[in-house]
C-alpha cells in the first residue's frame, strides 16, 4: 500500500503559527492539515447562549410541541410553561393577523429567502469562530485561487485534490475561484459519475475543447489560419505545430461555421493523444474532476495518468523550450472528492505525477456559524421593490424583524438546530430544513416558529423510510401480525401461502374480522406490501417458481408492528398479536 | 393504463391535502428551487404523478410570469432503458413529437442526424442545447417585445426546465447507471434543470450508495382521510364522465340529478372496499364498473314513468318531443330515501364481488358491468323477489373460473394429482406412503405411522416446521411422478378399465398403462399448459427430466374428489 503523508501547505502552517502566537483563551488547537472538526458542542461559546442550561431544560420540559404557537392562534396562547411576561411581550410585538396589504411583500420575503438558500451566504467568521479559528474554507479558497492564478497568468502546470465532505462547499469553491479567474480560461468539467470510463471522459473532452475553443476563437470557416495567428502571440510555433502534430485541432479549433454545436469528433483512436495537445491550445486550461475517486476505479487510471503528467510536464514547459515543447498556456487538474483515502487509490506511476497538494474543505465547525447562517437566511432584505409603499415595506421590515429575533431567541429553535447540527454538518441539510421553512410561511401562519422548524427537519433530516403502517388496509395489518408469528416461530423467511393460511385460521377461529379471505384481496394486498418494500424479496425470482411461493422477508420490526396494531385499536388483532411471544 | 380521468384529477388537485404539495411545488418551481426534489407518496403515486404534471403544465402555459417553465414527465416503468430514457426526455423537453409521417424521428437540432440518446455525455450536450435554443428564442422575444411596447419588464424571465420521473423506483432496476447523472443533472448541464422523482417508494430504497447521488428536497404527500377521499370521489362525478365510460352506459346514468344517490352509493362501496384499498383510482375504477348497474333500476323507473305520462296525458305539447330526444317534460329526480335503501340492499352483495374481480383485475370494468347489470326495471319487481332476480340475472353469467381442468382427460387429471403428491411428499417418504407388500395388494392402505404433528405456534423456541404446500412443490423426477401414477392407477382405476384377459398377473395391466407413449405425450402437454412445470431444459437428452407441479392444494384436492381419491390419506402432513 502506498500511502502518501499528507503535506501541510505552507499557508496553514502560517496561520497555524499566527494561532499559536495569539494571546487568546485557546481551548482548541486543530491537528495541522487535517480537517477541523471540533467537537459539535464547544465547552465555551463566548457570544451564544450556553447550550448546558438550554439542554437541561429542554430535558426537563418533555412536551414536543414547546409554546411557540401563540404568536397567532389565540387558543394555544395561555397553556405557555415560559414566563408568562415573554410570552405576553412576543404577541405584543407581532400582529397576530397579517394585514392584508403586506400578504405580497411576505411572499416577497419568501422568495428572498430561497434566494438566499440557494448559495451559501456570506456569514461574519470573526464573529462566529472568534479571531483564533481560522476559517478552513478560506484559507481552502485562497490557496485555490493562488494556484489557478499561477496556472491562468504564469502558465503553471497545476494539479490538487480539493477533499472535503459533502456539503462543505467544495463544487461551489471551484466555481467561484475559476468565475475570479482573469482572461477566459478553458474549463472542461468531467463527472466520475457521467464519464464511466476513459473512453467518455476523453469523448467529453474533446467536446467540451472543441465548444469553448471553436466558439470563443473563430467565427468563420475560411479564415483559420489568420484568425488562430493573434490570441496566441506567445507561441509563434505553436500554429504550425499544430497543423501537422494534432488531428483533433483541425476539427476542433477551426469549429465549424456554427457556434460548434455540431462537433465533429475525432476518431477514436487519436482521442488519448489529445490530452498531451491541451498545453498547446492558445488558453489556460482547466479540468475539474468531479467524483475524482471514481476515476480510480477507470482501467489502469489511463486518464489520470495522462491528465496528470501532461500537467506536470506542462511546468516544465518553459525551461524546456529549446526542444520546442514550449507551452503557451498552463493547465490545471483539479479533482473534487469526498473520500479522504483518494490518494491511496491511485497506483504508483499516477501518484509519483500528482503533485501531493490536497486541500480541504470543512462543513461548519460551530452550531453558532448554523445559526449565524439562518439568522442572515431569514433577515435576507427583500428584494428591490418599484412600487411606491414604501410604509408598507418598512412597517414589513420591522415585523419581519422581530420576528427573526423571537425565532432566533427561541431555546427550543436552538436546541433543534443543534440537535441536527450534532448530526450532520451538511449545509445543504440546513438549505432544505430552511427551505421547507419558508415554504411553510403563510399569510394565515406569516412567522417561523420552533414548531414548524421542528416539523421541517422530522420532513428532512431524515424521513420515515415507510408510510405508518396503521394507515395500511387491514389485510396489510394482518399479513404483518402473519410475519410476526412466522418470525417467532422461526422464519424470517415466508411464502405468501404461509401468511395466507395463518390468516385464514385466525379468521376462522376469530370469527369477528372484517373481511373474507377469499379471493384476490390479499393477494393484490401482499403484493402491495411488496411494493413498499414493506416485505422485500429473499431470493432471486425464478421462472419456475410460483409467485405466491416465492420468498420474502419483512423489513419492519415487531414494535412497529405492536405499534401499528394498537393504533388501529381491534381487540382481535391486538389478542392475535400477543399470541407471538 | 392510460390516463387518469381529468375529472378525478381536477377533483384532487382541488382537495386540501394535495392543495399543499402542489402550492408549494409551484412556488419553488417559480422561485429558487433546490435541484432536486424527491416527492413520497405510498399511497397513490399514480394519482399525485398527474396532479403535479397538470401543475406543471398550468405552469408552463402562463405567459405573464418570470420563469418560463419548460417540462417533460418521464414514466420509469416505460423508459426502461438509457436510450428510450433519453430521447423522451429530450423530445418532451424540445416540445417535439414524432411524426409517422417524417420516419416517427426523434428530437435533433438540425438536420445533421446527429443523436443524443448514446449515452449521459450526450444526453447532457442535448439538454444543453435545447436550452441554448430556448434561451436565443426568449431573447428574440423579448427583444422584439421590447422594440414594439416600452412597459417591457425590466428583467429577463428565467428559463427553467423540469424533468419529472414517475415511478422512479423503477430506475434502479432497469437504468442503474443512470440513477446519479439523473439526480446531478443541474451540476452536470449547467442549466437551470430540476430533476424531480415522484415515487412511492422513500428515497433510502432508491438511493446509490456511497452518496453518489445529492439528497434530495423532501416533499411528503399527505395522506388521504376516508372523508377526503370520498369527497373527491364524489366531486369526480361529472356528466361527461358518462361520455368518457364505454358506451353501454345509459346516458344518463351521470345525471347531475343522481349525485346525492352517487355519494350514497359511495360510501356503501367505500365501507365494502375500504378495508382492502384506500386508492381513489381502484375505488374509482370499482365504482364506475357497478354505478350504471346500481342507477340503472332508477333510471328505468323514470323511464316507465314518462313513458306512461306521456301515453296518459298525450297533450299536443309533449308530442312534438320526439322519444329518444329526452324524457319529456319531467326531469329526472333524486330517488326517495326507500328507493335508496332498497337498492342499498339489493347491491351490496355485489360491491365484495366486484372488489373481488375489479381490483386484481381479473376481469375489465366493462365487462364486468355487463355481466352483472341487473334485469331490466328491478323496482318494479316485488321487493320480496328482487334479490332472487338479480341473482338469477346475474348468475347465468357466472361461469366457472378453474381455468377449465374439468374438460381434462381422465389420465391427465391422474398425472396432475400424482405430481401435486409427488411435489408435496418428501421423496423419501414414498416408500410409506405407496409402498404397498406383494401380500397386501388388497385395497387396505397403509396407514402412516408418526407423522410429525405440528406443534402449536409459539409454545416452542425451536423452528415450527412448515407443510411443503405452503413452501411451494418441490421438484421430482419424471420416474417417481410415473411410479406414484401407477399406485393411484393401480387403486382407483382398475376397475374401470376394459377387461383384457392377456394381463394375468397383479399389476401387469397397470404396468401397461404407465409405458404407454400417450401417457408421456399427456406429460409433455400439461407442461406445455403449465400445469407441470418443466424445471429440466427442454432440449436436454439425457438424464430424466424433472418436473414442478403448477397446481395447489385446493385444485388438486378438486380433481382428486372428482377421480375418488382421499387425497389427505396420500399426503405426508395432511391438513
Amino acid at each position: 500500500m502506498h500511502s502518501v503523508e499528507i503535506t501541510t501547505p505552507r499557508r496553514l502552517l502560517n496561520t497555524g503559527r499566527r494561532d499559536l502566537g495569539s494571546p487568546g483563551p485557546k481551548v482548541h488547537v486543530p491537528p495541522l492539515g487535517t480537517p477541523r472538526l471540533p467537537p459539535a458542542f464547544p465547552t465555551a461559546s463566548p457570544h451564544k447562549v450556553a447550550p448546558l442550561t438550554s439542554r437541561t431544560r429542554a430535558a426537563r420540559t418533555p412536551s414536543p410541541a414547546p409554546p411557540e404557537e401563540p404568536v397567532r392562534s389565540p387558543t394555544k396562547t395561555s397553556p405557555s410553561k415560559r414566563s408568562p411576561t415573554k410570552a405576553g411581550q412576543e404577541l405584543d410585538d407581532l400582529p397576530r393577523v397579517l394585514p392584508p396589504r403586506l400578504h405580497p411583500l411576505l411572499e416577497c420575503q419568501k422568495r428572498a429567502i430561497l434566494k438566499a438558500l440557494q448559495r451559501p451566504p456570506e456569514v461574519d467568521e470573526i464573529d462566529v469562530y472568534s479571531e483564533d479559528y481560522p476559517p478552513t474554507n478560506r484559507a481552502a479558497y485562497e490557496q485555490l485561487s493562488d494556484l489557478l492564478m499561477g496556472t491562468v497568468t504564469r502558465g503553471e502546470g497545476n494539479s490538487c485534490l480539493l477533499i472535503g465532505p459533502t456539503g462543505s462547499g467544495k463544487t461551489q469553491m471551484v466555481e467561484q475561484a475559476i468565475a475570479a479567474l482573469p482572461g477566459n480560461p478553458i474549463v472542461v468539467r468531467l463527472s466520475g459519475y457521467a464519464q464511466q470510463n476513459d473512453r467518455l471522459a476523453i469523448r467529453e473532452i474533446a467536446y467540451q475543447l472543441a465548444q469553448q475553443t471553436g466558439q470563443s476563437f473563430l467565427p468563420t470557416n475560411e479564415e483559420e489560419e489568420e484568425d488562430e495567428e493573434p490570441p496566441d502571440a506567445a507561441a509563434p510555433l505553436r500554429s504550425t505545430k499544430d497543423a501537422d502534430d494534432n488531428p483533433f485541432l483541425n476539427p476542433s479549433l477551426p469549429g465549424d461555421s456554427g457556434p460548434a454545436l455540431s462537433v465533429t469528433l475525432p476518431p477514436p483512436a487519436h482521442l488519448l493523444a489529445l490530452i498531451s495537445m491541451i498545453p498547446t491550445l492558445p488558453r489556460p486550461t482547466i479540468v475539474v474532476l468531479d467524483g475524482f475517486d471514481l476515476f480510480a476505479a477507470h482501467a489502469r487510471q489511463a486518464l489520470l495518468y495522462c491528465l496528470l503528467d501532461t500537467a506536470q510536464a506542462c511546468r516544465a514547459g518553459p525551461t524546456t523550450a529549446a526542444s520546442g515543447m514550449s507551452s503557451a498556456s498552463g493547465m490545471a487538474v483539479i479533482g473534487v472528492t469526498a473520500r479522504v483515502d483518494t490518494i491511496n487509490l491511485l497506483e504508483k506511476r499516477v501518484k509519483s505525477r500528482f503533485s501531493g497538494r490536497m486541500i480541504r474543505t470543512a462543513g461548519a465547525a460551530k452550531v453558532g456559524h448554523w445559526i449565524a447562517v439562518t439568522r442572515v437566511v431569514l433577515s435576507v432584505p427583500l428584494g428591490e421593490r418599484e412600487n411606491a409603499e414604501n410604509e408598507a415595506v418598512e412597517e414589513w421590515s420591522s415585523i419581519w424583524k422581530t420576528a427573526t429575533d423571537q425565532f432566533l431567541g427561541n431555546e427550543a429553535v436552538l436546541d433543534a438546530l443543534k440537535e441536527t447540527y450534532a448530526l450532520s454538518r451538511d449545509y445543504q441539510m440546513l438549505t432544505r430544513i430552511l427551505t421547507g421553512l419558508a415554504l411553510e410561511l403563510s399569510p394565515k401562519f406569516p412567522y417561523p416558529t420552533a414548531a414548524r422548524l421542528k416539523a421541517a427537519i422530522s420532513r428532512q433530516r431524515c424521513p420515515s423510510r415507510f408510510p405508518p403502517l396503521h394507515t395500511l388496509p387491514y389485510p396489510a395489518i394482518c399479513l404483518l401480525i402473519a410475519s410476526v408469528h412466522a418470525q417467532t416461530s422461526g422464519h424470517d423467511i415466508f411464502t405468501f401461502e404461509m401468511l395466507h393460511e395463518a390468516f385464514k385460521n385466525q379468521v376462522r377461529t376469530s370469527q369477528s374480522a372484517p373481511v373474507q379471505i377469499e379471493g384476490g384481496g390479499i393477494g393484490m394486498t401482499f403484493e402491495r406490501l411488496a411494493d413498499l418494500r414493506i416485505f422485500v424479496p429473499a431470493a432471486a425470482p425464478g421462472v419456475t417458481v410460483g409467485r405466491e411461493f416465492s420468498l420474502y422477508r419483512s423489513l419492519v420490526d415487531r414494535f412497529a408492528v405492536k405499534k401499528a396494531v394498537e393504533t388501529v385499536g381491534q381487540l382481535s388483532l391486538k389478542k392475535w398479536f400477543t399470541k407471538a411471544q | 393504463m392510460g390516463a387518469l380521468a381529468p375529472s378525478l384529477r381536477d377533483a384532487l388537485a382541488a382537495s386540501a391535502e394535495y392543495e399543499l404539495v402542489t402550492s408549494h411545488l409551484s412556488a419553488l418551481l417559480l422561485s429558487y428551487p433546490p435541484a432536486f426534489i424527491f416527492v413520497h407518496d405510498p399511497e397513490n403515486a399514480r394519482l399525485t404523478a398527474s396532479v403535479i404534471r397538470a401543475n406543471l403544465e398550468t405552469l408552463a402555459a402562463q405567459n405573464d410570469s418570470s420563469v418560463n417553465v419548460t417540462y417533460a414527465c418521464i414514466n420509469g416503468v416505460a423508459c426502461f432503458s438509457p436510450r428510450i430514457l433519453f430521447d423522451t426526455a429530450l423530445n418532451a423537453l424540445a416540445r417535439w413529437t414524432p411524426d409517422w409521417e417524417n420516419g416517427a424521428l426523434n428530437w435533433s437540432p438540425r438536420a445533421d442526424g446527429r443523436r443524443y440518446n448514446d449515452n449521459v455525455d450526450a444526453f447532457v450536450h442535448g439538454i444543453q442545447s435545447i436550452f441554448a435554443d430556448r434561451m436565443a428564442a426568449s431573447t428574440r422575444m423579448h427583444s422584439t417585445g421590447k422594440g414594439k411596447e416600452k412597459a417591457a419588464p425590466a428583467s429577463q424571465p428565467t428559463n427553467r426546465m423540469v424533468l419529472v420521473i414517475e415511478r422512479a423506483e423503477r430506475l434502479k432496476d432497469n437504468v442503474p447507471d443512470l440513477l446519479v447523472p439523473l439526480t446531478r443533472l443541474a451540476e452536470l448541464t449547467q442549466v437551470d434543470i430540476i430533476t424531480i422523482f415522484i415515487s412511492e417508494n422513500q428515497w433510502q430504497d432508491i438511493r446509490p450508495p456511497l452518496r453518489a447521488s445529492p439528497e434530495p428536497y423532501y416533499v411528503d404527500v399527505p395522506f388521504l382521510s376516508k372523508s377526503a377521499t370520498l369527497d373527491i370521489l364524489t366531486a369526480a362525478f361529472s356528466p361527461s364522465a358518462s361520455r368518457d365510460a364505454s358506451g353501454s352506459a345509459d346516458p344518463d346514468a351521470y345525471h347531475p340529478a343522481l349525485k346525492p344517490l352517487y355519494a350514497h352509493f359511495l360510501a356503501t362501496l367505500y365501507s365494502a372496499c375500504g378495508p382492502f384499498t384506500h386508492d381513489p383510482t381502484e375505488l374509482s375504477y370499482i365504482a364506475a364498473a357497478r354505478w350504471p348497474g346500481f342507477v340503472q333500476p332508477v333510471l328505468d323507473a323514470h323511464q316507465r314513468r314518462s313513458n306512461s305520462a306521456r301515453t296518459n296525458a298525450d297533450d299536443p305539447m309533449n308530442g312534438i318531443d320526439e322519444y329518444g330526444d329526452g324524457y319529456g317534460g319531467d326531469e329526472l329526480r333524486p330517488p326517495s330515501e326507500d328507493v335508496r335503501l332498497r337498492l342499498t340492499r339489493l347491491f351490496t352483495p355485489s360491491f365484495t364481488a366486484a372488489l373481488e374481480a375489479l381490483y386484481p383485475r381479473i376481469t375489465h370494468a366493462a365487462h364486468w358491468a355487463r355481466k352483472h347489470a341487473p334485469p331490466l326495471d328491478l323496482l318494479s319487481v316485488p321487493p320480496a323477489h328482487a334479490a332472487q332476480a338479480l341473482q338469477a340475472h346475474t348468475a347465468d353469467a357466472q361461469t366457472s373460473t378453474s381455468a377449465g381442468l374439468e374438460a381434462l382427460p381422465r389420465m391427465a387429471k391422474f398425472i396432475l394429482v400424482a405430481a401435486f403428491l409427488a411435489s408435496t411428499n418428501p421423496a423419501r417418504s414414498d416408500l410409506r406412503m405407496f409402498g404397498r407388500g406383494p401380500d397386501e395388494r388388497s385395497r387396505r392402505r397403509r396407514r402412516k405411522v408418526g407423522t410429525p404433528r405440528k406443534p402449536k405456534p409459539g409454545t416452542t423456541g425451536t423452528a415450527v416446521k412448515i407443510p411443503q404446500r405452503l413452501l411451494g412443490p418441490t421438484t421430482f423426477p419424471l420416474d417417481r411422478l410415473i411410479a406414484i401414477l401407477g399406485v393411484l392407477l393401480e387403486e382407483n382405476d382398475a376397475e374401470t378399465r376394459p377387461v383384457a384377459p392377456q394381463y394375468s398377473l397383479p399389476g401387469e395391466y397397470t404396468e401397461m398403462e404407465i409405458s404407454r407413449v400417450a401417457l408421456y405425450a399427456q406429460v409433455m402437454e400439461l407442461a406445455s399448459m403449465r400445469l407441470l412445470v418443466r424445471t429440466s431444459p427442454a432440449d436436454r437428452l439425457d438424464g430424466t427430466p424433472t418436473f414442478k407441479c403448477g397446481i395447489g392444494y385446493e385444485l388438486a384436492g378438486k380433481l382428486a374428489r372428482e377421480l375418488g381419491i382421499i387425497l389427505n390419506d396420500l399426503m405426508f402432513e395432511p391438513l
